[in-house]
């Protein structure tokens, strides 16, 4: 392989588990006479992927989407199913920074077995103790049992050694998820750090503050595939439009992603509208626009509350309306209902894709009869890249300071 | 089948060093953190054999055993003790994956390391379980002489029969639990079919052939033959031993190679 080239992933495939398990059943189907069975137990199809020294790469996908598989293969824990996988030097997963701590010793005696786990040796463990300690800022509980240590403590020990880990190819998986702001900002400085000095990242993270800090390409991975390959920020576009697309797609069969339910509503439809009361799925920032839902309910209903919120793809909650707060006193409802909440002129979002969720509460007995996340969705175009979740109206200024 | 392949380059020399590492961290890892939350401590390792010495020396006035010239307790202990390592360390082999899949999930690595480190933290078990059998030797003035020199050898030999099954023993039991499960009812068969509580003459004539093929019969009566009789250990039962861990070898190491690649994926 070229020079450059430190992973080449040529067809891989992967499947868990014995490779002789799904032999024995695809025999012993055949054998009872029944057609070939699962072919869809792939968590990896047929992935090809080159990455150069030095490139920094985000993986982006859903959960199961394999991306943690993707980085064990390349970590050879456990092999390809298919197909062949290369890699030039040596590689580290900060995956789980925190594999084989025990609770009964104390910050300091497990830095040495995470060492020797992570392939220091035991001189170079020693000789960067006191860097260690001081990079996971854990002070006197360094010397307490790390059963007593809170999540966020925990990460920042796994991390500290991590860091002092000399690898040519380096994979991170979200292990910014714990730890407090401060800290996240320090692991990514010195994921940076690291770049510059010429290592190659795999990083897996929805963040695309992070992603765009870090990588400079990315891939979406959905159901196995590497579906995009491109810039960062383009391919997350790519993945919310796919995440948004499945939920409409789902939503045919009143399968709503977490649905929790009385089973006394029924929800007939829900859409975005605009002004003409026309069908959207796209809308433009800042043009006014509704959303509609109609439902029925199987009993008689006393003083109900209806909730609608938007959601962005990050899973942030954007707004979060409650029926009566928004001056609306309902009557009861005993039959098949239709509810629009309008967002007027000004309510500027920013550009992505959103997610709306709907409640029905009684507010005589506080009982909610329907809470559904993920009813349907809208994408948002407007002018420009930028991101975030809103973009009200605004303009910059300059001068030459004095 | 299409083929399939995982190539690294460039790290061969940092294995070696990363394997033994690795079993040092995980030996001080376990003998640091088991006693920490105990009242015993250390004196554990000596309680498991002591006990059955006591119930041992019960059965046998009950039952008459006789252990010749030899006092009966050092007779039997000086059996328990290679014994209990064996037993635990065979043990503690079939969970060594499942205590440490943190690791085995992350990091790959030969797989041998974590079998290894549990016959080796046995090691230090058997060694304090030792210093009692020692001065059991001295309070009986049981003579001792050269034939000590055989004690490595022995100890060398039920190391790798114990490493040997406890590799069988992880490489099913990680995906099959029911062996682990089923270890201490086949321990404890296996411990009345060793002549620990009985003599090796003690069993009938037309049974002897059958029961020699068990490899612990050679390893047990060859400690006693170098600690009480102070003669070197009888060289056929000797011979049987090694060969039974020569093919206790060549089943597991390579059903434990094989299905251990795909450990992380059942973990």
């Amino acid at each position: 392989m070229s020079e450059d080239v430190v992973i080449r992933i040529e067809g891989m495939w992967k499947r868990y588990g014995l490779p002789i398990v799904p032999a024995l059943r695809r025999g012993w189907r055949a054998l009872r006479g029944r057609g070939p069975g699962d072919e869809d137990a792939w968590v990896l199809r047929d992935v090809n992927l080159e990455v150069r020294r030095g490139e920094t790469l985000g993986i982006i996908g859903r959960n199961g989407a394999g991306k943690s598989t993707m980085l064990k293969v390349l970590a050879g824990v456990t092999p390809p199913t298919r197909g062949r996988v290369e890699v030039r030097g040596r590689i580290f997963p900060m995956i789980e920074l925190n594999a084989g701590v025990h609770p009964e010793l104390t910050g300091r005696e497990n830095v040495h077995l995470l060492g020797a786990v992570m392939g220091l040796g035991r001189r170079e463990v020693r000789a960067k103790l006191p860097a260690i300690e001081n990079f996971c800022e854990l002070g006197e509980w360094f010397d307490k049992p790390v059963r007593m240590y809170s999540s966020g403590m925990l990460a920042r020990l796994g991390f500290a050694v991590a860091i002092n880990v000399d690898s040519d190819i380096i994979m991170v998986d979200e292990v910014f998820a714990v730890g407090d702001l401060s800290f996240q900002n320090k692991c990514l400085a010195s994921l940076k750090d690291l770049w510059e000095a010429g290592k190659t990242i795999l990083f897996v993270s929805h963040s695309l503050d992070a992603l765009q800090y870090l990588t400079r390409r990315g891939i979406v991975l959905d159901e196995g595939v590497v579906v995009a390959d491109g810039a960062p920020a383009e391919m997350l576009n790519r993945y919310e439009e796919r995440v948004f697309r499945s939920i409409r797609e789902s939503k045919g069969s009143q399968g709503f992603r977490r649905r929790v339910t009385t089973g006394q509503v029924s929800i007939e439809s829900a859409r975005v509208v605009d002004m003409a009361g026309q069908t959207r799925e796209q809308i433009a920032a800042g043009e006014p626009f509704g959303i509609e839902v109609v439902f029925r309910v199987a009993r008689r209903l006393e003083q109900p509350l209806v909730t609608l919120s938007i959601t962005n793809a990050a899973g942030v909650i954007c707004t979060w309306n409650l029926s009566v707060e928004d001056g609306l006193e309902l009557p009861s409802f005993s039959g098949r209902e239709c509810v629009r909440l309008w967002f007027d002129e000004g309510m500027r979002f920013a550009n992505g894709y959103y997610e709306i969720n709907f409640g029905l509460r009684s507010a005589a007995n506080f009982e909610t009869l329907d809470r559904v996340t993920g009813l349907t969705g809208f994408q948002v175009v407007g002018p420009g890249r930028a991101r975030g979740i809103l973009s009200p109206p605004c303009h910059w200024e300059w001068r030459q300071a004095k | 089948m299409l083929s399939s392949a995982y190539v690294r380059s460039n790290e061969r020399h940092e294995s070696a060093r990363q394997f033994f590492g690795l079993i040092r961290a995980l030996v001080v890892r376990e003998l640091t953190s088991r006693y920490r939350r105990s009242m015993l401590g250390p004196a554990w390792a000596v309680l498991q054999p002591l006990f059955y010495m006591v119930i041992f020396t019960f059965i046998r006035q009950v039952l008459g055993i006789s252990s010749g010239k030899t006092p009966y307790v050092i007779f039997t202990y000086s059996a328990l003790v290679p014994w209990t390592f064996f037993a635990n360390a065979v043990t503690r082999c079939g969970v060594s994956f499942y205590v440490n899949r943190g690791i085995v999930q992350k990091m790959s690595m030969p797989r041998e390391v974590f079998p290894l480190a549990e016959v080796v933290t046995s090691l230090f078990d058997f060694l304090i379980a030792s210093v009692i059998l020692a001065g059991m030797m001295i309070w009986f003035r049981v003579p001792v002489g050269l034939s000590l020199l055989w004690l490595p050898v022995l100890v060398f030999i039920v190391s790798a029969l114990a490493m040997g099954i406890g590799l069988g023993v992880a490489a099913i039991g990680t995906y099959k639990r029911d062996i682990v499960f089923g270890m201490p009812f086949l321990m404890q068969f296996w411990l009345l079919a060793t002549p620990i509580m009985y003599t090796l003459e003690k069993v009938p004539e037309k049974w002897q052939f059958v029961y020699r093929l068990n490899p612990m019969v050679g390893i047990v009566e060859g400690f006693r033959s170098v600690l009480i009789d102070g003669t070197a250990p009888d060289g056929g039962l000797l011979m049987i031993s090694f060969a039974g861990v020569a093919v206790v070898w060549a089943v597991t190491w390579p059903l434990f190679r094989y299905v251990g690649q795909y450990f992380a994926d059942v973990l």
